[in-house]
């Protein structure tokens, strides 16, 4: 008798599947739905009154994204009727970012700046919430374009890299030799373009340099990237210079260096926060670290996000108060915060992120 | 009137719906119900596929990798155009896969389950490594975003209903054949379900790929719902899958465990990190709460087991 009742269950099942009843849509809530979405004409779910703009980082919980919680905190102090919400997963994973994001939109926020961990996985969502009426933005790391109504960007990734190779050719102080380069996680769209810029400069104008491997994934952890860099001098006892990108890879990098005694013979320049930096800028086991302010990258999505929300957009050279001047590519949606910043032992310690 | 572990856990899961209905707001807009309807089976199935396996007081630790790898060979098969049904065939082989492998160290050479699973994370993660080199696969068809994002007869989201589906099946196969009251035998005393005549390898075989079964319509679901996939797909979910199986009642020594209990403590985990999220919590503080009731309930299981021994031991004294 039981085998009969899920037989037929089961039956019902696959034919309400097999006739195609699978829709895009529920049936139910459709109407509810478009009487909610009013986006900024509605009440916001805080009840309060002004804007509310959701920053999503990649994660939460380390250094630079503190960095910049502070700085859209900030922003939401300083300017008139906005209300931030910097919220994102305890872990850099994709599907816990996606869930954050749809919680935003079940609070119906007016402007969702995200920095995806995935570009591709947030692309869903990010429909979903447009089609809800919220304004769409990405920050830290770029994500559909299509989909967003302005992209803020701390540096062009081009310059950077390009910039952060330079500084590592000036650290070894020769133009010949073997290096290696770490990485956060090999699909970081942003860490990628930077070492692809860096490998058309060593390319380009430093045919002397070898890079011994493939880049060396550190997963976003400081005591991976030690682990893998003491290996590698291991391996590679000729071994010269190492370019780490992601905030933790080029501390570990420099522990291991440090660990070795070879601050002289190894060059290490990567993209870390000054603060972190500072005991191994020190003692030269980290060279130069080349980054930007956090702080001021959260500030200037706030910033953006009450202007995209008013309806104004972004123009090339424009004054934003406590970030400076920015460039706004030909797209007229990619905002580009301003030039990269070197951070050495002689300036480490004036910043306090 | 007395309550099982799984239905004072019933209980706790719907007070925790009732008070955040209260205080969040917007918890109970259409919206996000069913907004939660469409988080909820990813981590559900992973949390399943970790309890059956505690049943037996292993553990998997590669089930994450498992669900991340099948999602990568649907994801294959989609972008060289393939259609849906060769896709979704061969995300249950890829899985199926891992599982036998699992399976087969640890029930016919005996390895511990946790060397083992342990191995076979980096291993799982490798081979998505290889496959991949750490980027993602995106771009699938329409149809099959449906798996993850459509509605079920325009009523419900359909991976709620996959869900449902595989929570009655694993509760049927736990307590109604052979093969689970085997893995319930095993989880409380291998030795001695060995000497009563059960093929204890078998049986642990079947358990792996089971997990690794229900990781693949996991991995099914997620990849539709986020139109990628990527090496660390769902790897959040991996410890969580081990708290919610605890949570539910399940003894993480093994022996006994309900899929119902696991279901409820999947929901509670998902009313309150969608409700502290409403409520503007950090999402250090919203692991913090779930840390928190953890302990707490574990507590009192342990006491109130703790207290029927006490009980028993009594009445035995006063028989005696």
């Amino acid at each position: 008798m039981k085998k009969l009742y899920l037989l037929l269950i089961a039956a019902l099942l696959l034919v309400g599947i097999l006739a195609g009843c699978v829709a895009e849509n529920s049936g139910s809530s459709d109407s509810e739905g478009e009487a909610e979405a009013g986006g900024s004409e509605g009440e916001s779910a805080g009840g309060e009154e002004g804007l509310d703009i959701a920053v999503v980082p990649k994660l939460v919980g380390i250094p630079y994204f503190n960095a910049s919680e502070s700085g859209a905190n900030e922003a939401g102090e300083d300017l008139e009727g906005v209300n931030v919400n910097y919220t994102g997963p305890t872990q850099a994973d994709a599907s816990a970012q996606v869930k954050v994001i749809e919680d935003l939109i079940s609070k119906n926020v007016d402007v969702i700046a995200v920095a995806p961990n995935d570009p591709a996985s947030v692309e869903p969502v990010l429909k979903k919430a447009k089609e809800d009426g919220i304004h769409v933005m990405d920050w830290d790391t770029p994500a559909d374009k299509e989909l967003v109504d302005i992209s803020v960007k701390q540096v062009d990734d081009e310059e950077f890299g390009r910039h952060m190779a330079q500084k590592l050719v000036e650290a070894m102080g020769t133009e010949e030799g073997e290096i290696a380069i770490l990485t956060g996680g090999l699909s970081a769209a942003n860490l990628n373009l930077w070492i692809e810029a860096a490998q058309k400069e060593f390319d380009e104008n430093y045919p002397g340099i070898e890079i011994v491997s493939e880049k060396i994934p550190t997963d976003e952890k400081q005591q991976v990237a030690y682990q893998k860099t003491l290996d590698l001098l291991k391996s590679y006892p000729d071994l010269k210079g190492v370019l780490a990108v992601s905030t933790p890879a080029p501390l570990g990098a420099a522990q291991a260096v440090q660990e070795e005694g070879l601050q002289d013979e190894v060059s290490v320049v990567g993209s870390a926060l000054p603060t972190d930096s500072a005991p191994f800028l020190e003692d030269g086991s980290l060279d130069t670290a080349v980054l930007w302010d956090p702080g001021k990258l959260g500030y200037l999505t706030v910033a953006l996000g009450k202007m995209l929300a008013e309806g104004e957009m972004p123009e090339d050279g424009q004054e934003i108060e406590g970030v400076g001047e920015i460039t706004v590519k030909e797209d007229g949606k990619t905002v580009i915060m301003g030039p990269p910043a070197d951070f050495t032992k002689e300036n480490a310690a004036d910043f306090d992120f | 009137m007395k309550l099982s572990k799984e239905s004072i856990l019933g209980l706790i899961a719907l007070g925790t719906f009732f008070i955040l209905a209260l205080i969040a707001p917007g918890f109970l807009s259409s919206n996000n119900i069913t907004s939660m309807m469409f988080q909820l089976p990813e981590f559900g199935l992973i949390a399943l596929a970790m309890m059956v396996v505690i049943v037996t007081g292993g553990i998997d630790l590669s089930i994450t990798y498992i669900a991340a790898l099948s999602g990568v060979g649907a994801a294959l098969m989609l972008t060289n155009g393939y259609g849906i049904l060769p896709a979704i065939i061969v995300a249950i082989l890829f899985a199926l896969a891992c599982g036998a492998f699992n399976g087969f160290v640890i029930s016919k050479i005996g390895v511990s389950p946790i060397l083992v699973t342990l191995g076979t994370m980096v291993l799982f993660e490798g081979i998505i490594l290889a496959i991949t080199k750490g980027n993602s696969i995106s771009g699938f068809s329409d149809g099959y975003s449906l798996i993850g994002n459509g509605y079920y007869l325009g009523l419900v989201p359909l991976s709620i209903v996959i869900f449902v589906l595989f929570a009655i099946i694993t509760a049927v196969l736990l307590s109604k054949t052979s093969w689970g009251r085997s893995v319930y035998m095993y989880g409380s005393n291998e030795t001695a379900t060995l000497f009563s005549g059960v093929k204890n390898s078998r049986v642990l075989m079947k358990v792996y790929l089971y997990a690794s079964l229900l990781a693949a319509i996991s991995a099914i679901i997620m990849t539709s719902r986020y139109n990628s996939v990527k090496v660390d797909l769902g790897s959040s979910y991996l410890l969580q899958s081990v708290a919610a199986a605890v949570l539910g009642g399940t003894n993480i020594h093994g022996g006994y465990g309900k899929v119902i209990g696991t279901v409820y403590a999947v929901m509670i985990f998902q009313f309150i990190r969608n409700g502290l999220n409403l409520l503007g919590f950090h999402s250090s503080l919203v692991d913090v709460v779930i840390g928190a009731i953890l302990i707490l309930v574990l507590a009192m299981n342990f006491f109130s087991d703790k207290f029927k021994k006490v009980a028993e031991t009594r009445k035995a004294e006063k028989a005696a």
